[in-house]
């Protein structure tokens, strides 16, 4: 019975592709970040050195998505999101601010 | 006369069965035919979620480097071979047949089963270019499941999710986590019905940010990640005329107003 409740539990997380933990971006300064972060121009190298490492996903294309959080009060968080291309250059930015309906953290 | 004419010539041009006798073993992965007619059964009785809409399936690629073109189906059974008909698009409509619900057909592609992944395709017309409408989503959800066209790599897989998920659970659920592909790689989704207008979290696209390489191989987003991502299929307070737009990798940015 444990054996087919474990199973069940790896099916559900894989027939749904979701490993259901959501590991948060690194939080950051938001006035600080969109100082310094110039799309066209920015790059992992001077990301990594001015905000250390974060959630990343890597794409085929070698496109990468970086997600960056800044605190936005009541355990909500704005989300600062960048897309870096092949050379590791930021390419666009966009910024998603905390709605009423996000749950807390 | 002309519609005479005109009904030979669609009765002409219309697939017909051929008898055959199959002696190959189905692969367990194979689509049944008798699931996705009933999907098409499901889409005719929840067809209020998209009234408009009108309902295709839609082949894309599993696996890297699977040719998705000269793509070819068949309704195969124990003595019927029921040719259908695949757009340029890789969408098709599946043809009903009597013969083939008995025989218990599969629905099978001149490709290795695992190699793509399918989908229902409901799609409302005159919708503003780059955008979807949520209720057209809802209904691929249900079809899709009820179709039994999402493909994992494993039959064991394959078969406790089917017995621990029902259309309903996994559509109407936060945690259903039905995958949506876009046409094109996205950088971000939006959500807007009225004045309402909100941006997906970062968690709702990519298939959660959370695949490993290791893992990839098991979704049937492993060569679409960059267009991936879940609706809030479940969550009532977005009517189903919510349209969601999408920002593209490839477009410049644009200014997003929530």
């Amino acid at each position: 019975m444990k054996r087919l409740l474990a199973l069940s539990a790896m099916a559900l997380a894989l027939g749904g592709c979701a490993t259901g933990s959501n590991e948060p971006g690194k939080i950051v300064a938001e006035d600080r970040f969109a100082q310094l972060v110039v799309p066209g121009r920015t790059t992992r190298a001077e990301l990594l050195a001015a905000f250390g490492p974060t959630k990343t996903v890597g794409f085929d294309s070698g496109m990468e998505a970086w997600l960056y959080e800044a605190d936005a009060g009541g355990g909500h968080h704005t989300e600062l999101v960048l897309l870096l291309d092949r050379a590791g250059t930021v390419q666009k930015m966009r910024r998603r601010p905390a709605y009423p309906t996000d749950k807390p953290r | 006369m002309a519609s005479a004419q005109q009904a030979q010539t669609q009765a002409s041009a219309e697939p017909k069965p051929q008898t055959v006798t199959v002696t190959s073993t189905r692969d367990p992965v194979d689509k049944s035919y008798r699931k996705m007619i009933r999907g098409m059964e499901r889409f005719e009785r929840e067809h209020a979620l998209a009234p408009q809409a009108t309902l295709r399936f839609h082949l894309l690629p599993r696996t890297p480097g699977v040719n998705m073109h000269g793509i070819t189906l068949r309704a195969l059974g124990d003595h019927i071979a029921l040719p259908i008909p695949v757009a340029d698009d890789n969408t098709f409509t599946l043809p009903r047949n009597e013969q083939a619900l008995r025989e218990d057909a599969a629905v099978i592609a001149n490709r290795k089963t695992t190699s793509m992944t399918w989908r229902a395709q409901v799609i409302t017309p005159g919708l503003p270019p780059g955008t979807r409408r949520l209720g057209d989503l809802r209904l691929e959800c249900l079809v899709g499941m009820e179709a039994g066209l999402v493909s994992n790599s494993s039959p064991l897989f394959g078969w406790i999710s089917n017995a621990l998920t029902t259309p309903e659970q996994v559509c109407n659920s936060p945690d259903g986590n039905f995958l949506f592909f876009s046409e094109r790689p996205i950088f971000s989704v939006i959500l807007r019905a009225g004045e309402r207008s909100e941006i997906l979290p970062f968690r709702m696209l990519y298939a959660g940010g959370e695949q490993t390489r290791e893992m990839l191989p098991f979704c049937d987003c492993q060569v679409l990640l960059d267009r991936t991502y879940y609706a809030p299929i479940w969550d009532r307070s977005w009517p189903d005329d919510t349209l969601v737009s999408f920002e593209y990798m490839d477009e410049p940015s644009a200014e997003v107003k929530p």
